[in-house]
């Protein structure tokens, strides 16, 4: 009876832990079905997602292993790899070297993003993920200035397909035709219609292997010990402020590459848009694969994205199913999305608070304790 | 000593990231070719179209050219190489050939007149650059389109319209 009981309470645990990721399996369980959508294509379709977005969404992790949180900043990556792509496009570099040159473009402007960016979160520690949330919209504002006003008449742009007629500033959409899926077609197999981009898998499994590595060197130390309490860590020794800036600086850059990959993968920059959401939608992912504000792993990163994206591929057509009108669905998934950030950032908070309380009144306990102790004496 | 090693070590990735790059500026140029089958006039001396040409790039067959056609080829990198079936005349045989051109870096879309390279003519003569007019190179501006996986939420001011599906 003790031991049904313990598995019980183990299970519902399990699902109190997990309730976002079992969530998004049950909506996907009725919502496939009902769209009607064949095997291959949906796995086509994941697989290409996968290829996409994962890159992007492991740049998350480091942060979130400095206990900086989710960071809503990635943004700032992405904006250094959409100039370095408008950059490549102007020069008209095309190509596996033009993604190339744009990834070692983006370089230093992500490092001096990261680092604009680290700094600041510094100084708001405790309260970076509405820091870095409000930081990306400040610099979006920057780099609206520069791509809209900058690019041409200070910063030279040429081509007449990527300025706007009026003679300066970037079009809405840039064409990125010429290198678009050039890293996924490189050794890419289909089987059984399913096109694999073993070029990109393999970019993103070295990003893996990166972060494993990372984790164990000194500094992925350091940064697991700032994570897990800042005081303790200072007192050890460790530069806080320097590793909480390095992580910021890699997500940043890592960011910046996962951009490029992913823009190479559509074919297009949507100039002004194009970063606004990616941030939001890698972080949405991420939770919904079953990481948290203080935990997140690479099985997050890769379950997140199957779940989350095959809601997204099969929503709009299971909504007409069910409504007689695929708007229902459109809608469906943008909520979903916003939606599971919101349950994962109340949760995280209702479990930080009963942590709380409970080691509180673990400490009166042991307090109320002692005193009876001494005054039996 | 340690500090000027990791300094050292950092220089020469900058210079080796630097190195990459300007060769990926090189290897990646991208030139769109456009392929003339036209009669050509230079130096007083008309030189002719033949019947037909077909043009295959990289095993691809890109255009087949009669009189007064143009075809059109993209090139990354500096060397074009094509293969052309040539037949003189209409019903006539039909002769295969490779060819190699070097490409002039600062010119995005090249002309090459077909008549006058196969007349063995200077480079003066058979290419010149492509100077698309403003009003070719100009599409219609669009819409910021945004949202290829339908992420975008309307704004406040187009709630009636849906964000765009995949």
């Amino acid at each position: 009876m003790e031991e049904k009981k313990s598995f019980g309470a183990a299970a519902l645990e399990f699902a109190s832990n997990n309730i976002v990721p079992i969530l998004f399996v049950v909506i996907c369980a009725v919502c496939i079905p009902l769209s009607g959508f064949s095997v291959s294509y949906l796995l086509n379709e994941i697989v290409t997602r996968m290829g996409r977005n994962i890159f992007l969404i492991l740049c998350l992790l480091i942060p979130i292993m400095a206990g900086m949180g989710l960071n809503f900043a990635m943004t700032l990556g992405a904006m250094a790899g959409e100039i370095a792509l408008i950059f490549v496009a102007d020069w008209q570099i095309w190509g596996i070297p033009g993604v190339v040159l744009a990834m070692i473009l983006q370089i230093p402007f992500s490092i001096l993003l990261g680092l604009l960016c680290g700094s600041i979160l510094n100084r708001a520690k405790g309260r970076e993920m509405i820091t870095s949330y409000i930081i990306s919209f400040f610099l979006n504002g920057l780099y609206q200035l520069v791509v809209l006003f900058m690019m041409g008449p200070i910063i030279p742009i040429k081509h007449f397909s990527i300025k706007l007629p009026r003679g300066y500033g970037i079009r809405n959409t840039v064409s990125l035709l010429n290198m678009r899926q050039c890293l996924d077609n490189v050794f890419a197999v289909t089987i059984g219609g399913v096109k694999i981009p073993v070029l990109t898998f393999l970019i993103i499994a070295v990003l893996c292997l990166f972060i494993v590595w990372f984790r164990k060197t000194k500094l992925g130390q350091d940064m697991r010990a700032v994570g897990q309490d800042m005081e303790v860590a200072r007192d050890a020794g460790i530069h806080v402020e320097r590793t909480r800036l390095i992580s910021i600086v890699i997500s940043t850059v890592m960011a910046g590459f996962g951009m490029i990959i992913y823009l190479q993968n559509m074919g297009n920059i949507a100039t002004y848009s194009s970063h606004s959401q990616i941030g939001m939608f890698c972080i949405a992912a991420l939770l919904v694969g079953g990481a948290s504000v203080d935990r997140a792993s690479i099985g997050n990163v890769f379950l997140g994205v199957i779940l989350f994206h095959t809601m997204f591929i099969v929503a709009p057509r299971a909504g007409a199913a069910i409504t007689g009108d695929s708007m229902i669905g459109e809608y469906f998934r943008v909520f979903c999305s916003y939606g599971v950030i919101t349950i994962a950032l109340v949760m995280y908070e209702t479990k930080k608070r009963r942590n709380k309380s409970k080691t509180a009144q673990e400490l009166a306990r042991a307090a109320a304790e002692e005193t009876a102790k001494e005054a039996a004496k | 000593m340690k500090n000027g090693k990791a300094l050292f070590a950092r220089a020469a990735f900058v210079l080796v990231l630097l190195a990459i790059g300007g060769v990926m500026m090189v290897i990646g140029r991208g030139h769109t070719v456009y392929l003339d089958n036209k009669k050509l006039e230079y130096n007083g001396q008309t030189y002719g179209t033949p019947y037909k040409v077909e043009v295959y790039v990289n095993g691809e067959k890109v255009a087949k050219l009669y009189d007064r056609e143009r075809g059109m080829a993209t090139c990354i990198g500096q060397t074009f190489r094509m293969t052309l079936d040539i037949t003189q005349e209409k019903g006539g045989d039909k002769t295969t050939q490779s060819y190699t051109i070097q490409l002039p870096y600062n010119m995005d879309g090249v002309i090459i007149n077909l008549p006058a390279y196969l007349a063995g003519l200077g480079e003066d003569a058979y290419l010149s650059e492509f100077i698309p007019s403003p009003e070719e190179a100009v599409p219609e501006e669009t819409e910021t389109p945004g949202g290829e996986e339908g992420f975008e939420m309307p704004s406040m001011e187009e709630s009636t319209e849906m964000p765009s599906s995949t």
